[in-house]
């Protein structure tokens, strides 16, 4: 398979990391080489959290401005800022509904519009798609769902090495059986959002 | 069913933590002890240790690195093959020990884990520890894979064992926090415990026993150079006339940079993963056989310095790069960062593979206090009290985070303990008043000798210990304030308002902070008083009480009144559960605790039932 680095961005809470890992584990379930990285120390705070997948035969955990070919922004203004992590060529999935930094809250800077973040996304990506996360988990059981459609999408957009059934397979071998259908029903909601 | 980690038979892979593969590398030694201070990058061995405890080991949270240096020297001493961790500044409190325990030596076997922060993801310095090996003498490992982590953490242990030298494994946050597959060996019965034989000549350094164990000492690392000549840690790979030797996380950077450059048939490689003491011979002979050489490692020259003199007094007439343009002495290596160095050595054309340069002034999202974290009820009223008329010195741990504004509660800081010292010295020459902040981990890890210390010298300094009952900051480890309960049939509880009056302070308070009417008043109370005081304010941090106690309250705030007096709420206390929308000031009830703070503050805030 072709080597793919995959950057992955958000809020501290939103779940970032625990889509991080399942997602490797279900390429690791898949026999593909994996390798992937976070940075969270004071992420927990609200902070920006960033995490890397590297499929195919990387060593490093790390992914460079300008080197990956996918960027999933569980958050816009997240998205926006991790553009530059895109590779030339590279594709964006990204999140709609914003999560806004503690300056935006209190009206001392103002948060960058949809359409703003669209057209660079648009500019710099050779595809890019965009769902309501937090709607779509919700309606699935739970805000924290959101993470998994963003993976389901993934798996379905065929920028993913494998489809959704793999990360199927993964949510029901890695997370808490109370937590399994609520799951699936976020990767599904993520592939018909990418669909439709 | 038993954790992978630890039941994991010989031949599994697991996806693993860089920290999780160290246990698992532990555990294939037969580690039979270990301690520790918790400190991102490293917490994660600690705290993996701690949830799989299954009685083959033993094993603690200590109260600082010194302490827990000293309990591993002494089991270690004490013939059990141990291991001991903490992140790189946490060296710094162990230093005292740690170099003069290489100096007798350990008979069953030390490790210390020494996780260093480049980039500073989550530290107030990016000092290289490898100075640490060199300086105490210890062999050194440096892992860049998440199986190299598991397998020289065994390796270390293993040899630390074998010599009865200290061990260093050194690792950095990106090893740290990396996730790869490990192939697992097996896990052996634990070691065997070495019986201590008597030798004051050797295990008590009095002024004569140190001069000759300095010369033993000396002879170890020297037999152990021979470890590290061998070492299958140390390959060298490629036949290109263009030499390279790289250490820790950059030997990833390195195999990527060259596999997609295509660039691996113009280079040979030396990779050191036991990266001291220097394999001297097998060094001479890999810049014996090119014409330059590119040294590669984060941080410090050490390798660079070393390869340089080793290359004067062999009269190898070679030219060595390494520190410059690209390979900085500050942060961080990346992939980008190597290539472009490589490229000008291969008459190679770099590639900027970049299609956009970002946007300027995003609004940015710095860690803050969480909502419902009750260090920020505490620092409003502070600052409602004193203002800009008294100096805040702050310490490590969540609370650094009000440095913010609103909050600004953070006018210096240095290290974990600090607080109440340096503050005691800046109002001592400066004539200010001054308000400490401490917590209750970090009173335990050192602030209670900054404390005794202010009573005996009759300084004057107002200290608040904002106990969240728990070590929040890096994952809600132990530490001996934790609530009874919590600490299980292992540990005791210790009362941190009997420990302030032991140490003689006579003006001391305990507050609930989320009252804020009796909050404030013990405040006032406090200003007008002089001398060492201290204000304990007791509210467990709220992500640990959800955890720990399954804590939910039932109602939420809103926003009843909008206007003036809402807004101001929302500039001056700033919880995150605030934003604002069209209409004005609102709550996200997703994000509010419940902790009615805001409420204490303005009528025009009120609770309510959550709605579903």
């Amino acid at each position: 398979m072709d080597r793919i680095r995959i950057f992955m961005t958000g809020v501290g809470g939103q779940g970032t990391l625990t889509a991080t890992t399942l997602f490797a584990r279900a390429a690791l379930e898949q026999g593909l080489d994996v390798v992937s990285g976070e940075i969270h120390g004071m992420a927990q705070r609200g902070g920006v959290v960033e995490s890397t997948v590297l499929l195919g035969g990387w060593k490093s955990p790390k992914i460079s401005h300008g080197e990956a070919d996918i960027v999933l922004g569980f958050e816009p203004l997240e998205t926006l800022r991790a553009l530059p992590y895109l590779a030339k060529g590279g594709s964006v999935i990204s999140n709609t509904e914003p999560l806004p930094p503690v300056g935006v809250s209190c009206g001392r800077e103002s948060y960058p519009s949809m359409e703003h973040i669209s057209e660079r996304v648009k500019g710099c990506s050779a595809k890019c798609w965009f769902l309501p996360c937090r709607t779509l988990g919700v309606q699935a059981g739970s805000v924290q769902a959101g993470n998994i459609v963003l993976l389901g999408a993934l798996c379905a957009s065929g920028l993913s090495p494998f489809g959704p059934q793999a990360l199927e397979t993964a949510i029901r071998k890695y997370l808490k059986p109370s937590l399994v259908d609520m799951n699936l029903k976020a990767v599904e909601l993520g592939v018909q959002a990418l669909a439709g | 069913m038993a954790h992978p980690i630890l039941a994991g038979n010989s031949g599994e892979k697991h996806l693993l933590l860089g920290n999780e593969a160290i246990v698992r590398g532990a555990l294939e030694a037969g580690v039979n002890v270990v301690t520790c201070y918790p400190g991102t990058p490293s917490s994660e061995v600690p705290d993996t240790f701690h949830r799989l405890k299954d009685g083959s080991y033993y094993f603690e949270y200590s109260v600082n690195e010194k302490v827990a240096m000293e309990v591993a020297a002494g089991a270690a001493l004490g013939g059990a093959l141990t291991l001991v961790t903490m992140k790189h500044v946490g060296v710094n409190v162990a230093a005292d020990p740690l170099l003069t325990m290489t100096y007798t030596g350990l008979p069953g076997g030390l490790v210390l884990l020494s996780a260093d922060d480049p980039g500073c993801h989550s530290s107030q310095n990016e000092q290289d520890n490898r100075y640490y090996a060199r300086m105490a003498n210890m062999p050194c490992f440096e892992p860049s894979t998440a199986q190299e982590a598991k397998d020289m953490a065994r390796e270390a242990l293993l040899l630390a064992r074998k010599t009865q030298q200290p061990v260093m494994l050194r690792t950095t946050t990106r090893v740290n926090h990396l996730r790869g597959p490990v192939v697992f060996d097996e896990r052996p019965k634990p070691a065997e415990i070495v019986e201590f034989a008597r030798n004051v000549r050797r295990f008590v350094p009095v002024p004569a026993v140190a001069r000759a164990r300095h010369v033993e000492l000396a002879k170890a690392m020297e037999n152990i150079r021979e470890v590290a000549e061998n070492s299958p840690w140390n390959t060298v790979r490629g036949t290109g006339r263009v030499g390279i030797i790289a250490s820790g996380i950059a030997r990833s950077y390195l195999a990527d940079v060259l596999a997609e450059q295509g660039w691996e048939d113009k280079v040979s490689v030396l990779d050191l993963g036991m990266s001291w003491p220097l394999p001297l011979a097998l060094i001479e002979d890999f810049l014996r056989n090119v014409t330059k050489v590119i040294v590669i490692e984060e941080l410090e020259p050490l390798l660079e310095k070393d390869i340089r003199a080793l290359v004067q007094e062999r009269g190898l007439g070679l030219q060595v790069y390494g520190k410059g343009e690209y390979l900085t002495i500050q942060g961080e290596y990346t992939t980008t960062a190597i290539q472009m160095a490589l490229a000008q050595h291969l008459e190679a054309e770099p590639v900027s593979p970049v299609c956009f340069e970002g946007d300027a002034d995003l609004p940015v999202r710095p860690p803050n206090l969480c909502a419902g974290c009750s260090h920020r009820a505490v620092y409003y009223v502070v600052r409602q009290i004193f203002g800009d008329d008294a100096y805040y010195s702050s310490d490590i741990g969540c609370y650094t985070l009000g440095l913010l504004p609103p909050l600004r509660m953070a006018d210096f800081l240095f290290c974990m303990g600090s607080s109440v010292s340096s503050g005691t010295g800046f109002a001592r020459s400066s004539g200010k008043d001054v308000v400490a902040f401490i917590g209750d981990s970090t009173f335990f890890h050192s602030g209670i000798t900054g404390l005794v210390n202010a009573v005996f010298n009759k300084h004057d300094v107002l200290v608040v210990v904002l106990d969240n009952g728990t070590t929040a900051m890096t994952g809600h480890q132990l530490n001996p304030g934790v609530d009874a309960k919590v600490l299980g049939d292992a540990c005791v509880h210790l009362d941190i308002e009997s420990i302030v009056r032991g140490c003689g302070v006579t003006e001391v308070a305990k507050v609930k902070p989320f009252n804020l009417k009796a909050t404030t008043k013990v405040f006032e109370e406090m200003k007008a008083k002089s001398g060492v005081r201290v204000i304990i304010t007791e509210e467990p941090c709220i992500l640990y009480a959800r955890r720990a106690f399954k804590l939910v309250r039932p109602q939420a705030a809103y926003v009843a009144e909008q206007g003036p007096e809402t807004d101001r709420v929302l500039n001056d206390f700033a919880c995150p559960a605030f934003y604002r929308d069209d209409t004005g000031v609102q709550v996200d009830e997703s994000l509010c605790s419940g902790c009615m703070v805001c409420m204490q503050i303005s009528k025009t805030f009120k609770a309510r039932k959550r709605s579903a």
